[in-house]
Parts: structure tokens; sequence; C-alpha cells
């Protein structure tokens, strides 16, 4: 028997999944769900009425539906005839009438999804930088500024956040940071607003490419010595024991600048050439770091790159949050074994430690930006807050996770280097290069970035393609070669930083300073500003402090050049 | 064909795919099963057992479309489906992209209503009209309009336009149930004295099978518009509900503070809804009135020719 009760009008409508330039883990399910404020139509107020055509449509669908079985759709209404969303009246046996309001599509993410959401999206490779970072600025200093530049991103971002907002008389509900840019200062806002952004995206590539190598030869170092069982020498210089830490660059310039081209002596140790016999010569000198594997990447990931579209490579954004757990999983652990080994000197330097302010801070600043930075997507993402009320809230609350993570790994990986027989020195951009190949739980983690960055590096290259590909010549995907010659001058610039200068913690810093500038520091306050200066509302406090916001922005370029 | 008077028809056709079936659905409250949706024409004609306006039978035919066998069966059989017709409803689809052939179609049925039936109405309706821009629904009807009148001479037919989702179908539909009713003006008078002298608000009379609005009186303006469509429906789907429990909808009482309205059956053809807004009138007053009234309505009713179809059950 079926059922007398029919729904009445049914709300699905298809909403399609947009790439707007941020790559969105969460799905957007079709289905909208209803969010309605009581209405009362029980009184004679006329304003209150349904109006008369809803109201004898709704009378009409639920007479028709009858007439038919439950999934016929011979007498369905179709999307002509159903009033605008605004029309639509849910009707209550007890008198009362709700109005669906209408909204765009996507379903709405209570708060916890959308922090989590950011929280994955600004967890990037720089964490593996920041021990790095730490060194490079002294702890207690390191600290300090890892705090204040997350208060300071995190103020930037808000206001990105609200900068649509206060655009009087336009809808802005799908603009972008770029657009709000075009809006206050023009052509050049939008071109610098998207200029930047891929500097950072095209910086990310370049890191990616770079770990990649890295982590490839580890792998299959990793995997030869095993199978082969070969024992590694201690031809790289590091502790003994069962909790291995190698110091891959020893000797290395005061200034602690890791320049490759210093230690060029001691690519030996890479190789190990002349300490095992002629297979292990002939596997090391196919299977180098910096010659060969960044070219059998091309073989991979190239024809990744030219997919047509990236939504399949979307699906593995959980690999990255697992990645970053295992991580604080392993920096767990190798505190405990390690222990802490931490003296403080305040401002001369020994022999081992360094000193805790150090005139290298913006070294650090520098890769802080890029870590902190989620300003050319964070309006998208939280678009699908459900509560948007509470946007500033949810926004500092994954401010706060993002700083605490990042605190955490940096602070106990450089707490716990061994530092007797090691030199804090020795801490490298990637601190996961200070274990040696044999360790089997950083063999793991090594495995797992290694995935994960092989489905993010098709991601990020489809995101700059979009955004190349629409302001030149205006459509996503113009032709298969001029995609394929976009890939092609991203990928060699991969190769050539890998082969060349393969210290992440330099690219990270001069991208990450480059692109803050405009989109963390300068547009930002910029806009708010003008804004303010259009309402009339520019008081002499807040123009001091976003100029100071800008001065910064602008020191912390000139500081990763002098410093 | 039985043995006691001939049942008159009233003939719903169309081209295949134009609608009659959700229309003889919506207006009649059939329920559609799904494998009514065919693939093909129509192979024999459809017999709803609906007795409509008294004796009218209604029958539904598939017009256009068939290859040479279907013609051939079709045309053999035209003198048995055109006779004794009563009513001709065509239906034609405003989306269709053949309209010489849709009018060639016509123009057969009209040729064989002349020759088997010259007494019948016939009635065109523009089907579908919800497909049209709004801005262009009244031009694209005027056009047809004129052209259909053209062809249809001597005969006269009345155009409507016509789509599910709007009031235009039912307003069509009751304004071929008024055209079909004989002494319907007499009716009208009738019922507002009726009304007057109960001192009902609005008083409604509907066709029995449809529910169509036959007639109405109301003594002050009423905001709804849409109210007669929107009853229809639900007592449509009352009686639905009442089917599927074998039992057959008769009377209906509806009482709060502000009013009560009272449905009940009134002649052999016709419901009647009163409507009184002064509470303090008890229901047995207002139902010993209709009851009263309806012996004096059923009078009106026989008091015509013998001819006429409304009286035909009663030779």
């Amino acid at each position: 028997m079926e059922e007398d009760w029919k729904p009445l009008l049914d709300p699905v409508r298809h909403g399609g999944f947009s790439h707007k330039g941020s790559t969105d883990s969460l799905d957007r399910v079709a289905r909208r769900p209803f969010h309605v404020e009581p209405r009362n139509i029980v009184d004679e107020a006329p304003a209150e009425r349904v109006t008369a055509e809803a109201a004898v449509l709704n009378s009409r669908v639920n007479y028709y539906g009858r007439l038919t079985g439950s999934s016929d759709r011979l007498l369905s209404p179709p999307d002509h005839v159903i009033p605008c969303p605004e029309e639509i009246y849910v009707y209550s046996p007890l008198g009362t009438a709700f109005k669906v309001p209408g909204g765009d599509g996507g379903s709405k993410n209570p708060s916890i999804i959308t922090i989590f959401a950011i929280w994955n999206t600004m967890m990037g490779t720089s964490i593996l930088s920041i021990p790095w970072g730490i060194k490079q600025s002294g702890f207690t200093l390191g600290i300090i500024i890892l705090v204040s530049m997350g208060l300071l991103t995190l103020y930037c971002c808000l206001r990105v956040l609200r900068s649509p907002k206060s655009i009087p008389y336009i809808d802005t509900s799908d603009w972008e940071f770029p657009d709000v840019c075009n809006y206050y200062l023009g052509k050049l806002g939008q071109w610098s607003s998207l200029l930047f952004s891929m500097v950072s995206l095209i910086g990310a590539m370049v890191v990616y490419w770079v770990l990649m190598s890295n982590f490839l030869f580890n792998t299959g170092k990793f995997i030869y010595n095993y199978a082969y069982n070969v024992s590694m020498s201690d031809t790289d210089f590091g502790t003994n024991g069962s909790e291995r830490v190698i110091c891959p660059f020893p000797d290395t310039d005061d200034k602690g600048k890791n320049d490759s081209s210093l230690s060029a002596l001691y690519r030996l140790s890479d190789s190990n050439s002349s300490y095992h016999g002629n297979d292990t010569a002939l596997f090391d000198h196919w299977w180098s770091k910096t010659n060969t594997i960044p070219f059998y990447l091309i073989v991979l990931l190239l024809p990744l790159l030219n997919f047509r579209s990236a939504s399949f490579f979307a699906r593995f954004t959980f690999l990255g949050t697992i990645s970053v757990v295992y991580l604080i999983f392993l920096v767990t652990l190798k505190a405990v074994r390690l222990g802490f080994h931490l003296e403080f000197h305040w401002f001369d330097s020994t022999d081992i430690f360094v000193p805790e302010f150090r005139l290298l801070c913006p070294q650090l600043t520098g890769v802080l930006t890029l870590a902190f930075f989620i300003h050319n997507c964070i309006i998208t993402l939280m678009k699908s807050n459900k509560h948007q009320e509470n946007n500033v809230r949810d926004l500092s609350v994954a401010y706060l996770l993002v700083g605490l993570t990042y605190l955490y790994v940096g602070v106990l990986m450089f707490a716990a280097f061994p530092s007797p027989p090691l030199s804090k020195d020795c801490i490298e951009p990637n601190f996961l290069d200070n274990f040696p190949s044999s360790d089997v739980l950083v063999f793991v983690a090594r495995t797992c970035l290694l995935f994960q960055m092989t489905t993010v590096y098709p991601l990020l290259g489809y995101l700059v393609r979009v955004q190349i590909m629409s302001q030149i010549f205006g459509k996503h995907y113009p032709g298969f070669f001029h995609v394929l010659t976009l890939n092609i001058i991203i990928v060699a610039a991969g190769v050539c930083m890998a082969k060349f200068y393969p210290n992440i913690g330099s690219i990270i810093r001069y991208s990450g300073a480059t692109c803050g500038l405009a989109l963390v520091f300068v547009l930002p306050s910029l806009v708010h500003m003008i804004s303010l200066k259009r309402r009339g509302e520019l008081s002499w406090p807040s123009a001091l402090f976003h100029s100071l916001l800008i001065v910064l922005g602008v020191a912390n370029v000139a500081g990763q050049f002098f410093m | 064909m039985s043995s006691t008077a001939m049942k008159k028809k009233v003939l719903l056709m169309g081209k295949s795919g134009s609608g009659k079936t959700s229309m003889r659905s919506i207006i009649f409250a059939n329920y559609i099963a799904r494998d009514t949706r065919r693939l093909g024409a129509t192979i024999d004609v459809e017999h709803s057992h609906v007795r409509f306006l008294g004796n009218l039978v209604l029958n539904l035919w598939d017009c256009g479309g068939q290859d040479t066998f279907m013609e051939n069966y079709f045309t053999s059989q035209r003198d048995n489906i055109f006779r004794n017709v009563e009513v001709l409803i065509y239906v034609f689809d405003v989306e269709s992209r053949e309209l010489e052939k849709d009018m060639h179609y016509y123009q057969s049925c009209l040729e064989a209503i002349l020759q088997n039936s010259p007494d019948a109405k016939v009635f065109c309706l523009v089907h579908k009209m919800d497909l049209v821009q709004e801005d262009q629904r009244d031009l694209i009807f005027k056009e047809r309009e004129e052209d259909l009148r053209r062809l249809s001479r001597p005969l006269a037919c009345t155009c409507f336009r016509t789509s599910i989702w709007d009031e235009t179908l039912y307003k069509a539909w009751s304004s071929i149930v008024y055209q079909l009713i004989p002494n319907v003006q007499q009716l009208e008078t009738n019922l507002r004295n009726f009304a007057q002298i109960i001192e009902a608000d609005e008083v409604l009379l509907f066709e029995r099978a449809t529910f169509l609005v036959i007639s109405h009186y109301q003594c002050k303006e009423q905001r709804d518009a849409h109210r007669f469509e929107k009853i229809s429906n639900i007592i449509k789907q009352f009686k639905l509900s009442c089917s599927k429990l074998a039992a057959s909808f008769q009377s209906m009482e509806v009482r709060n503070s502000n009013f009560a309205a009272f449905i009940d059956v009134f002649t052999s053809n016709t419901y009647v809804m009163v409507i009184m807004s002064d509470p303090s009138i008890p229901s047995a007053a207002t139902l010993i009135n209709i009851r009263n009234a309806r012996k004096h309505f059923e009078k009106l009713e026989r008091v015509d020719g013998p001819k006429h179809s409304l009286h035909m059950r009663m030779r």
C-alpha cells in the first residue's frame, strides 16, 4: 500500500563542483539542506500570505503525485514551473509556513569540518623545514617568531576574509581575493595578486620536485641495501648507537648557509663508491639524488600533469593528513628515544650550540610566511561554513592548531637533536635528511610523503594551468600543446633546482617571502585602508598599523636577500 | 452496444504523446499505471468507464503517427468511432514539429464528424503551453486559434490554451462542461436564489465525475482566485483514497469557529458545496435546506426534452 504522505516539492538542485582555484577536499553534495525561519500564516496580515501561484501549484503537485506510482516521473513538475526559492513555503500542519531560502549550491559544513579543512590545506611540506628555521633564528627567538608570525598572518587572513563583505551595492558572494583587488586597485591589483599567487604555487612545485627526488633516492637506497644486505658504513658523520642521527654536511660555513657548492666535496658520501665494490658503484652512479633521479621523475610526473581534469587526484588528500600525523608520531618517538639536549647560550655561539638570538631570523620568517599561507583560497574554503558568524573564531582555532603543530615538531626536533656529538648547525632544511637511509621508521615516512606528493603535484599543476591559461587564453584547456609547453617549463624548473640547488629551506623562504609580500602583507592592508578611506573611517592608528604591516612585508623580502 | 439508449460519446483525440492520458487522468482522477505509457500508438480505443455528465462515456483515441496498417484499420473503423459523438475534444501539442500533418489529421476527423455526428460540439485544446515562453504564449495561441477556426468551417470550434501546470486546464474543461449543460442559465438563477434563501456565503455546483465547477454564486469578493481548482484537487485526492478502500465519496462537512462548509450529492450529475460564514446556524438546518433544494433541481433537469443526453437514463 502506497504511503499517503508525499513530499511537497523536490528541492534537489544539481550543483557542480567548481574549481575556483582551491583544492577542496570535502565533497559537495548536490542536495541542499533546509534552513527555515518560521513565519506564521494564520494571522490576517496580508504581507505574510503565501503567493497564490505557489499555493495552487502545491495543491496540483500534491494531487498529481497521487495519480501515478511513486517512481513514475510522468506527472512530476518540470524545473520551469517550480517557483523560485523565495516563493517556496513548507506548510506545517499547525498552521505556520516556513520559507525555504535560496542559497548557493553545496552543503554547509559544521565548524569542526571547516577547521579541519583549513588545517589540512595549510599543512604542507614546510613542516619539514621548521626545525631548520628554528635553528637559523635561535631557539628562543624562533619560538617568539613562530607565535608572532602566526598572529600576524592570522590577522591578515581575517582581513582577506572580511574584504568582500565591505563592498557595497554589489553581490560579492562568489568573489575571490583577486576580484576584490580588482575592485579596489584595478587591473594592477588583480594581476599582482594572481602573479604572486603563481609564485607560491610554482615555488611549491619546485620544492615538491626536490623533495620527491630526495625521498625516491632514499627509498631506492633502502630497498637496495636491504635486498643486497649492504651494511651502511659510517661514512656519514653521525652518532653511534641504535638511534642514528647523521650530519650529512659537517664543517659547513659559519654563517650556516648550507650552500651545496661548499659541500661538493662531500658528495662522496652520497655515492659511497670508494667504499663498496663495483656493483654498488654502478647502482650509485645510476641512482643519484641530484644527477639522475630528477630525470626519472619526469617519466612519472609529466604525463600526470597533462591530465585534463585533476578531480581524480583530489580524492587523495587524506594521504596528506596521514603523513602529517605520522610525522608527529615519528618526532615524538625520536624525541623520547634521543632525549633532550638543550643548552641556552644567549648571544654567543659555541661549537655545538647556536645562540638563542641570531641574526639569521629572517630565514625563519620567510619559511613561516609560506607555512601559514592560505590567503589565496581562504574565502572559498570559508564559504561552506554552516555558521558564517563563527568564521573569525573558526579561522583563529585553525591557525592555533597549525601553529601548535609546527611548534611541536620544530621544538621537539630541535631539542632532541643529539648535540654533544653533533652540532645543532647540522639540522637540515629537510629534517628527515638527518636520519640515515637505513632507518625503518623514517623510510616509512619518506614513502608516505612520496606517495602524497605524487598525488598533490598534479593538483598544483592543474591550479597553475587553470589560472595562467584563463588569464592568457580565456579558457582552462586551450590546447594540448599549450598545456604541454607550460608543464615542460614547470618541470624543467623543478629539475634544474633539484640538480643544482636542492636546498628546500632556501626555496621555501624566498618564494614564501615573495608571495607573502603581496598576498599576506601588502594587498590585504592596502585594500583595507582604501575601503576605510572610502567610507571616511580611516583613523591614524589604523593607517599607521597597516602601513607598518606593509613595511614588515618588504623587510621580510629584503631580509631573505641580505641575511 | 447496449439495448437501452445509445450512449453518447466524448471523443478525446490527438497525436500520440500530446498529453491526452495525463489530461484524462488529472480531470477524471484516474490512476495511471506505469505501463500505460505505451511505446506505440493506441491500437484500440481507450474506453473510460466514467459517466460524464450523466450518460456520456469518454473515449480516448490516438490520432496520427500510424503506419499504413493502422491507417487502414482506422479508416475501416471510422464510422464506428465517430457515430453518436456528443463532444469532440482534439488536443494539439504546441511543441509539435509537424504542424501540417497535425492539421491534416484534424481535418480528416472533422470530415468524419460531419458525416456521422454533425451536431457534435468541437473543442480544440492547444496543450503544453508551459513549454512556451510566457511573453509569447498569447501570440502563439492567437495564431493557432485563427488557423483552427479557418480549417474547421463549417463546424464551429472553440479553442483553449492549456497546460497541466497552471489553471488553464481546469478552466478550459470547466468551460467545456459549462457549454454542455443544457439549461445552465436557469441553473444559475436557481442557484442564486437558493444561496440567498439559505444565507450562504458561496455556493458551488460541481460536475459529479470530474468536480469541475459548473456554476457558482458568491455574495462577496473572495480572496483566492484559485479556490475552485484547489477544492477540486482536494476532493479528487480524497476520492482516490476512498476508492482504495472500495468506498465511494458521498458527503463532507468541515466546520470551525469562522465558517461551515458542506459538500454533498445534489442531482444525478452534480455535487453542491455550500459555505456558511454564520456559525450560529446549526448544520441540521443547512442540510435540510440542501435536501429540499435537491428535489427542486432534479425537477429542473428533468424539464427538458427527451433528446437531451442528460436525460438518457430516464427513458
